[in-house]
């Protein structure tokens, strides 16, 4: 580990601590209580790479972690889809239906046309489990626009968040690939930035005050 | 690699661009209208309206006929073409309606039935023809809401149709003042937009009866459901 990606490893450590803060002071893990988890589990794997670096910074460390985040991030997907159509029966339906159509794709493809995940070819089955959870939030997000669904600005921010970073995750693991290990040093630092960015943006999203109109019946 | 660069690229550019431009309080607002609005008052706001806007095209259309049998021909075309400009409006508001009625009649669990789309009130052939075809369809579904759904497709269709109708009919009789054929077709044009407007008014009746039946703790726990977590 460099110190700039020590340094970035601190301040994400920060980032982290502040976003963990606003979810409880504002009660935001009930909009997602899986997004909670995953900060915690951020948390807890940032704390035991930076702190302890000989003992987790190891390609078996980074595989389990790395599977913990990516059944997070599905979850993340999953609970913002239901959470979004719970209340409304008739859009909760197709809803439904999106999500499982892309989940049998998503699992298809994983077992059949990917390769059997290692830490010297992530570049192979990283990316699919990437795009696979960006297409969860993405049919996510047409459904709510399209159904005019009420979300939370929070849960509007975890997706507006996520996104972009696992796009730019699958574009580094691609530049991984084509450059091989040697690249791995810019490679995880342009990561660890991008995903400090991340997390600051997701902790200002929970810190914000969010207003909404009176419960009905109480104003004219 | 290149395909999962592509497919995340197409995803992340239709999430932003969605979510980007999602206005969380807007659709709150229209939640709030549906779960507050005073159902009987919206029916006859909605009726007064749709009578208004009938008088106002008929009106006109009636002072452009005069000019023509008076062989003022401009001024006919003038005044034929504000006929136009009203049900355009009308149009507009109805079509906007429409695709507000879609949305929120989702949010009902059941629907009040309506009765299958008939030809028999209209003149058009396009809109007898799409009438017909509904009626059809209309069998063929079973939920209530998917019925409810196929009505405001047809409506939707109907005003489109008419539009289209008037506006090539307004074209057609600026060719040619003399003619009667295209202010015959604008007449039917407007018996037409009348009965999508009755319609028009049994479907939104229908689903304020079927949001009302929503009593008032459902409606704040679904408030407190779409709204909640606001501090």
């Amino acid at each position: 580990m460099t110190d700039l990606q020590l340094v970035v490893a601190h301040a994400a450590k920060v980032a982290l601590l502040a976003l963990i803060a606003g979810i409880v002071w504002r009660g935001r893990a009930r909009l997602c209580w899986s997004f909670a988890l995953y900060a915690l589990a951020i948390l807890l794997g940032n704390i035991l790479v930076s702190l302890w670096p000989s003992r987790f910074l190891t390609p078996s460390f980074w595989m389990l972690k790395q599977g913990v985040y990516d059944i997070l991030k599905m979850a993340i997907a999953l609970e913002l889809a239901f959470r979004a159509f719970a209340a409304f029966p008739g859009a909760a339906r197709t809803a439904r239906a999106v999500v499982l159509a892309l989940l049998t794709l998503s699992t298809l493809v994983l077992a059949f046309a990917t390769p059997v995940s290692s830490f010297r070819t992530l570049w192979d089955w990283q990316p699919s489990v990437a795009t696979a959870a960006l297409w969860l939030l993405a049919a996510t997000a047409l459904m709510v626009v399209w159904y005019q669904v009420p979300v939370h600005e929070f849960q509007r921010a975890i997706m507006l968040g996520l996104a972009p970073y696992l796009l730019v995750f699958v574009v580094l693991l691609g530049l991984l690939r084509q450059y091989g290990w040697g690249s791995r040093v810019p490679v995880a630092t342009a990561e660890a930035l991008a995903y400090l960015t991340l997390v600051v943006f997701w902790s200002w999203a929970a810190w914000r005050v969010d207003m909404a109109p009176a419960p009905p019946g109480r104003s004219a | 690699m290149t395909l999962e660069i592509a497919l995340s690229t197409v995803g992340c550019a239709l999430l932003c661009y969605t979510l980007g431009r999602y206005n969380r309080t807007l659709t709150l607002q229209r939640w709030h209208f549906v779960l507050n609005a005073p159902e009987r008052q919206a029916i006859d706001s909605l009726r007064e309206r749709m009578q208004l806007d009938s008088a106002l095209a008929r009106q006109a259309f009636e002072s452009a006929g005069h000019a023509r049998e008076s062989e003022r021909h401009p001024d006919a075309l003038t005044i034929l073409r504000v006929a136009l400009s009203i049900l355009e409006d009308a149009g507009a508001d109805r079509l906007t309606r429409l695709r507000a009625m879609s949305v929120y009649s989702r949010m009902v669990r059941a629907i009040k039935p309506l009765p299958p789309p008939s030809a028999r009130p209209f003149r058009g052939a396009e809109l007898r023809a799409a009438a017909s075809v509904a009626g059809l369809l209309h069998r063929l579904l079973v939920g209530a809401e998917e019925r409810f759904r196929l009505w405001l497709l047809v409506l939707g269709l109907g005003v489109r149709i008419v539009l289209r109708g008037g506006r090539q009919s307004t074209e057609a009789a600026a060719r040619a003042p003399q003619r009667p054929r295209p202010w015959e077709a604008f007449a039917r044009g407007m018996d037409d937009f009348d009965a999508l407007d009755s319609s028009h008014l049994t479907a939104f009746e229908a689903l304020v009866v079927s949001l009302s039946a929503v009593d008032r703790g459902d409606r704040l726990r679904l408030w407190e459901q779409i709204a909640g977590g606001s501090r």
